[in-house]
């Protein structure tokens, strides 16, 4: 829950929004590629990024695994370092205790690894080892929650919180845009936090672009009971909704259950983040529950992919960079029963 | 209760061994109890008898030795066998949980229960019933044990005992808790319970007690039994001390001192205290080298008022002086600063640090006198404290072994060193040899007595009249909260003190 | 002291459910010299048997870590990873292990350590760091950790409030003040002179390793030499008979949660060091690992007994397997299922060799 992680809106779109497709190890094709560069360090080889190439050790680090959203960051990260064998990928306990993190972090550096993928329990206080790998000559990939300083990573993975408001929004907008007097509801995660900030001012933004605002709006904290307390506050404030956004799945289980128990079924809902019971849910449409809004949960697995590319000196695919970007921010695409097929293999259990 | 003919032989041990790691703590027991007798345990501390309690109770199994019930070859396994042959323990520290029941207590462990409920109205029923035989119908069985007084509190015990079917208690030094109406009462509970047929082993200092309620009397020394069968009410009490100790000692006070009542200057001035509730409006005044003694019942307010003095607890109205000067209310530091020192009644939960080691027990209320700037100097203190444990005899010997590791009359010579390492002005004892046998009882009083002689202030609480008679150079009787008599001690004898005592106590 | 009706909590009832009588000879009135029974851990000098079982399994682990993982784990560079891991837990479990010795609990410390890390890089307190001196931080760290110890302390002393209770309390509410000072922000710390001061080495040692160091040393000799530990033990073990010995029990109680506030403050320090942060969400549960270090350490968790080189060992115990298990790329649900077993064996070990030591 960092303070961090929430990203900075326009910077990050700026900066290269890599729509990377969820299946994480697509294989590049390798038409684009470029070839050597003068001044360039990297040497991007002909043919494909999956082909092996020198033995990869890595370093991963996350905050513990305390809900379905983080377990699957380091799950996937582990599945991807599989599906190579020039990939040694190191875990280190997840911790939500910054001095442990920065104590295996260390370990990292004293053992010399190739590259350090790092998603920290708090980008501020994980800034300074950061920098110190980051001087050792290790490249560090800074996941969802952002650094301090700029230096201390090499390449910065983001998952885009305002985009899934935006997102969440138009969709709410196209199925309700004609009705003007439509409720529309909106049950956040932990209020304090700026990614919930941020999440509810895209929201806002998209919802106002059709003419719609947000009737009800309750807070909940992430979890199950969280969701299920927030969402019976919310249906005795409201008699009457159109359309529900729920920020997050794992706290979605929750505030399905408060809707069953009140016997509420006159509005949509949209969820977030992306959790496969959420969109098994969506695919059976055995639910209010129409639509949800990715937070990719495989930005570990982005890390690991670039932190392999980075060492191995490749390129990314379907980019003419020849050096992998300082920046790659992630869709957040709406997965509805339409296309929910193509989404359902990649997201997290809950 | 099993239909035992009177006199029949219940139990018979023989040549019982025990040992633990460098001890062998029963060597070669004898004993022989028969149904509907009192048998009479008697020894020093550390003879073994609370070792051969454990054996009958089978918390310990011996090394060596046989134990034959009602003929029968038995070996006591576990605690559960040792009961389902009808041998109840009531331990001297009792062993209830002070914030279950008493019906509660009663049955514990075997709660009476059908199909999974328990049936509390039975349980009320029959803990009544059991306590209406031990003479204590007042008592409610839904209380808490907690509130009970400790007499009350070994009353539950033995309707505990009770509740399973009893042929052989075991009571180990019952009378220390009680006053003497609550002795009179356990007596009666005896004679009733050995009418039945039940074999009571009894344990106890106390040799008149031993005298009144005992038939035969089983010597332990060393243990070993010295002497078995003594007819409890005819062998001379100078035997048995000797059987005890091996030696012939009398159970002697130390002689007064003839100048006392010349030296006038008070030391100790009480004026006027109370505890509201407890007691009231209590003069008292102390002059140095002068041993002054309490009596009264349990209950009737001696140990509050010496607590009260010592700021232990808070005075509601009146003043302590010591050497002219006011002690703070309720400060303990005040009163150890003005140099009163307490033996407390509880030795062990209120006086002693037991895992700690007598060395640092004895200096706990000095520390600062080995201490530069906060840094003890361990050497000093173990230096004082074994010239101090020598002079005091402290057996075994050795300042680095913890206290609990001391019997019970040593660890109370642990705590006078304590006070005489302070060089205290005023000395407050409660119960000073309460579980403290014989032979250093005598030490004890010569130790007081040495305390006074060199100018201290002495308060002596006792339940023993006796000894208060024996040791006190004055006397205080204390009933219900009040000072009802004041007199030389040798102006006034037991049988007045006990009048003075009683008078207006319940029957 | 308002309820002094309570004056004897051990008259009448003795809570144990096996009755030790006085006459016991197994205690020892027979036989010859012998040391205190095993059960109590011994009095002085056999300190090290007790605290045999925690070497040991300190030795394992370090076997186990360089067998597996040889120059990995046994490089300078790495040993300083642990310690400098260990620093922070280390100094708040050295002054845990007074207050449990001292018969009490402090479940407040990880909150405490990060009230003191959120008003010590306070914006204002910065500004003020920067225009006089950067110990204006130090002070501001420490004051804070000593006035929640204080505060610990009259609760439990004066007010009479249990100390799980007093301290869960104060977790609580240390907390949520450090969330709202911070905003639930990081705040992170632009003072040169005290970053460069603390991220500092000496002859190549991290300058909290230093602190982590001194602070043990102090504590071992404050615990063992003084008047301050010796009244620790006495008020621990028998609060009843310190009391009565003349011993001031609760200004000595109200000493003890003030001490560990105070290192609470010195953690605050060095985890502002290594974050170069201060927030609320700094030492979250870190009072778990604290309790646990100090307990396989043989520090008695009732009180009246306590080992500051045993903390010490359990610290280092629980640091050095998070880095063997780190070294070794094995999963977090492994750890921590180890981590439960060691302090199963850490103890039943301590017993073990407490009991061969009561034999003569």
């Amino acid at each position: 829950m960092s303070l961090r992680s929430a990203h900075k809106l326009g910077t990050g779109l700026v900066a290269g929004v890599a729509v990377l497709s969820l299946a994480a190890c697509t294989g590049n094709t390798a038409a684009d590629d470029g070839g050597t560069q003068a001044g360039g360090t990297s040497e991007a080889e002909q043919g494909s990024n999956d082909e092996a190439g020198d033995t990869v050790v890595i370093g991963f680090s996350a905050p513990a695994a305390d809900h379905g959203w983080m377990a699957s960051i380091t799950e996937s990260a582990r599945e991807a370092a599989d599906a190579y064998e020039d990939v040694d990928l190191r875990v280190a306990e997840g911790t939500n205790d910054v001095n442990l993190q920065i104590s295996q972090v260390e370990t990292f550096i004293n053992d010399g690894v190739d590259a350090i993928v790092l998603l920290p329990f708090d980008g501020a206080a994980m800034t300074p080892v950061a920098l110190q790998a980051m001087e050792a000559g290790i490249p560090v990939i800074n996941v969802d929650r952002e650094f301090e300083d700029p230096n201390a990573a090499r390449v910065t993975v983001l998952g885009d919180n305002y985009g899934m408001g935006v997102s969440a929004g138009s969709y709410i907008c196209s199925e309700l845009g004609d009705n003007p007097d439509a409720v529309v509801a909106e049950i956040a995660g932990i209020d304090s936090l700026p990614l919930t900030q941020d999440r509810s001012q895209g929201f806002e933004d998209a919802l106002g672009e059709c003419g719609l605002d947000v009737d009800n709006r309750v807070a909940a904290d992430f979890t199950v009971e969280g969701g299920e307390r927030a969402a019976s506050n919310l249906l005795q404030a409201a008699p009457q909704i159109d359309a529900v956004w729920n920020h997050d799945d794992d706290q979605g289980v929750g505030v399905l259950a408060a809707f069953e128990n009140a016997g509420r079924d006159e509005f949509m809902m949209v969820g977030g983040a992306g959790s496969a019971n959420a969109m098994r849910s969506i695919q059976a449409d055995d639910s209010v529950l129409k639509a949800t809004v990715v937070y990719p949960s495989t930005q570990g697995a982005d890390g690991i992919m670039m932190a392999r590319l980075l060492v191995q000196q490749k390129a990314m695919g379907d980019l003419v960079e020849v050096e992998v970007p300082r920046e790659v921010q992630l869709y957040a695409p709406v997965v509805t029963a339409d296309n929910v097929d193509q989404f359902i293999d990649t997201a997290f259990e809950s | 209760m099993a239909a035992t003919p009177h006199g029949a032989p219940l139990l018979q041990m023989s040549g019982i061994v025990k040992e633990f790691p460098g001890v062998r703590a029963l060597d070669g027991v004898d004993l022989d109890v028969r149904a509907g007798e009192v048998h009479c345990l008697l020894g020093q501390n550390g003879a073994g008898k609370s070792t051969l309690i454990k054996v009958l109770s089978a918390s310990y199994r011996p090394d060596a030795g046989t134990i034959a019930i009602d003929g029968t070859e038995t070996t006591l396994s576990t605690p559960a066998v040792a009961m389902k042959h009808g041998i109840s323990t009531i331990y001297q520290e009792l062993d209830l949980v002070a914030d279950l029941s008493v019906a509660e207590n009663i049955f514990l462990g075997h709660e009476l229960s059908r199909g999974g409920f328990s049936q509390r109205q039975r349980a009320h029923r029959t803990t009544r019933e059991l306590l209406t035989r031990l003479g204590h119908a007042h008592v409610s069985p839904t209380r808490a044990v907690g509130t009970l007084s400790p007499a009350e509190q070994q009353i539950v015990s033995m309707a505990r005992a009770l509740s399973h079917d009893t042929r052989m208690l075991i009571l180990d030094e019952p009378s220390a808790v009680l006053d003497q109406d609550g002795v009179a009462n356990l007596f009666r509970v005896i004679r009733s319970l050995t009418a039945e047929g039940v074999a009571v082993v009894y344990i106890s200092h106390r040799l008149e007690e031993i005298r009144e309620i005992g038939d035969r009397i089983t010597v332990l020394k060393d243990g070993a039994t010295v002497a078995t069968g003594l007819d409890a009410a005819t062998t001379p009490t100078a035997d048995l001390i000797k059987l005890m100790t091996g030696r012939s000692i009398e159970y002697v006070f130390p002689p007064r001192t003839a100048t006392r009542r010349t030296r006038t200057e008070p030391v100790l001035e009480v004026r006027g205290l109370a505890l509201a509730g407890v007691f009231s409006d209590v003069d008292l005044t102390v002059h140095a080298g002068e041993i002054v003694g309490l009596a009264g019942l349990v209950g009737a307010g001696r140990s509050e008022i010496i607590e009260t003095l010592y700021g232990a607890r808070r005075a509601s109205a009146g003043t302590v002086t010591v050497d002219g000067k006011k002690l703070r209310r309720g400060s303990v530091p005040a009163a150890v600063k003005a140099g009163v020192g307490l033996c407390p009644e509880e030795r062990k939960s209120q006086g002693l640090l037991l895992d700690q080691a007598v060395y640092r027990n004895i200096t706990v209320s000095v520390m600062d006198r080995f201490a530069r700037v906060g840094f003890l100097d361990e050497r000093a203190e173990r230096r004082t404290a074994t010239e101090l444990t020598t002079s005091l005899d402290v057996r075994p010997a050795g300042v680095d072994r913890a206290v609990r590791t001391l019997s019970g009359g040593n660890q109370q010579k642990v705590v006078l060193a304590r006070w005489l390492l302070r060089e205290c002005r005023v000395l407050l004892l409660d119960e000073p040899t309460r579980g403290v046998d014989v032979g250093a009882r005598s030490e004890i009083y010569a130790l007081v007595r040495r305390l006074a002689d060199s100018g201290v202030a002495v308060v002596v609480v006792s339940s023993e009249v006796e000894e208060v008679l024996g040791l006190a150079d004055r006397v205080l009787v204390v009933r219900e909260g009040a000072v009802v008599h004041e007199s030389a001690a040798d102006e006034i004898d037991e049988s007045r003190v006990l009048d003075l005592v009683m008078e207006g106590a319940p029957a | 002291m308002s309820d002094d009706t309570e004056v004897s909590p051990g008259r009448g009832l003795p809570a144990t459910a096996v009755p030790v009588s006085p006459t016991d000879p197994t205690t020892g009135t027979a036989g010859g010299e012998r040391p205190a029974r095993g059960r109590l851990g011994g009095l002085s000098g056999s300190g090290l048997v007790r605290n045999l079982g925690l070497v040991l399994a300190l030795v394992i682990l370090c076997v186990v870590g360089l067998v597996t993982t040889g120059e990995r784990f046994g490089s300078t560079a790495n040993l300083l990873t642990i310690l400098r891991l260990a620093a922070v837990t280390g100094v708040i479990s050295i002054g845990m292990t007074f207050v449990i010795t001292g018969g009490g609990i402090d479940l407040s410390v990880g909150a405490v350590m990060a009230l003191s890390s959120v008003w010590c890089t306070t914006l204002a307190t910065q500004a003020m760091a920067r225009d006089t001196h950067w110990i204006v931080m130090v002070g501001a760290a420490l004051a804070v950790g000593a006035a929640c110890g204080l505060i610990n302390g009259l609760l439990v002393s004066y007010g009479k409030v249990v100390p799980f209770i007093a301290t869960l309390a104060m977790l609580a509410s240390a907390r949520g003040l450090a969330e709202i000072i911070s905003q639930r922000r990081t705040q992170i710390v632009d003072v040169p002179g005290f970053t460069d001061f603390f991220g500092a080495e000496v002859v190549g040692v991290p300058v909290i390793v230093i602190m982590f160091a001194l602070v043990a040393a102090i504590g071992w000799v404050v615990f063992n030499r003084t008047t301050f530990g010796r009244r620790t033990l006495a008020v621990g073990g028998n609060p009843e008979a310190a009391r009565l010995a003349g011993i001031n029990v609760q200004r000595h109680t109200v000493l003890l949660y003030v001490q560990l506030g105070l290192l609470c403050g010195v953690a605050a320090l060095m985890i502002i060091s290594r974050t170069t942060t201060g927030t609320s969400t700094h030492g979250t549960l870190i009072e778990l690992d604290v309790i646990a270090a100090v307990v396989i350490g043989g520090t008695l968790l009732a009180g009246g007994r306590g080992t500051i080189v045993g903390t010490v060992i359990g610290v280092l115990i629980f640091t050095t397997l998070t880095n063997v298990f780190t070294l070794n790329n094995r999963s977090t649900s492994e750890q921590a299922l180890l981590k439960g077993a060691i302090i199963v064996a850490a103890v039943l070990l301590q017993q073990r060799f407490a009991a061969r030591s009561k034999s003569p």
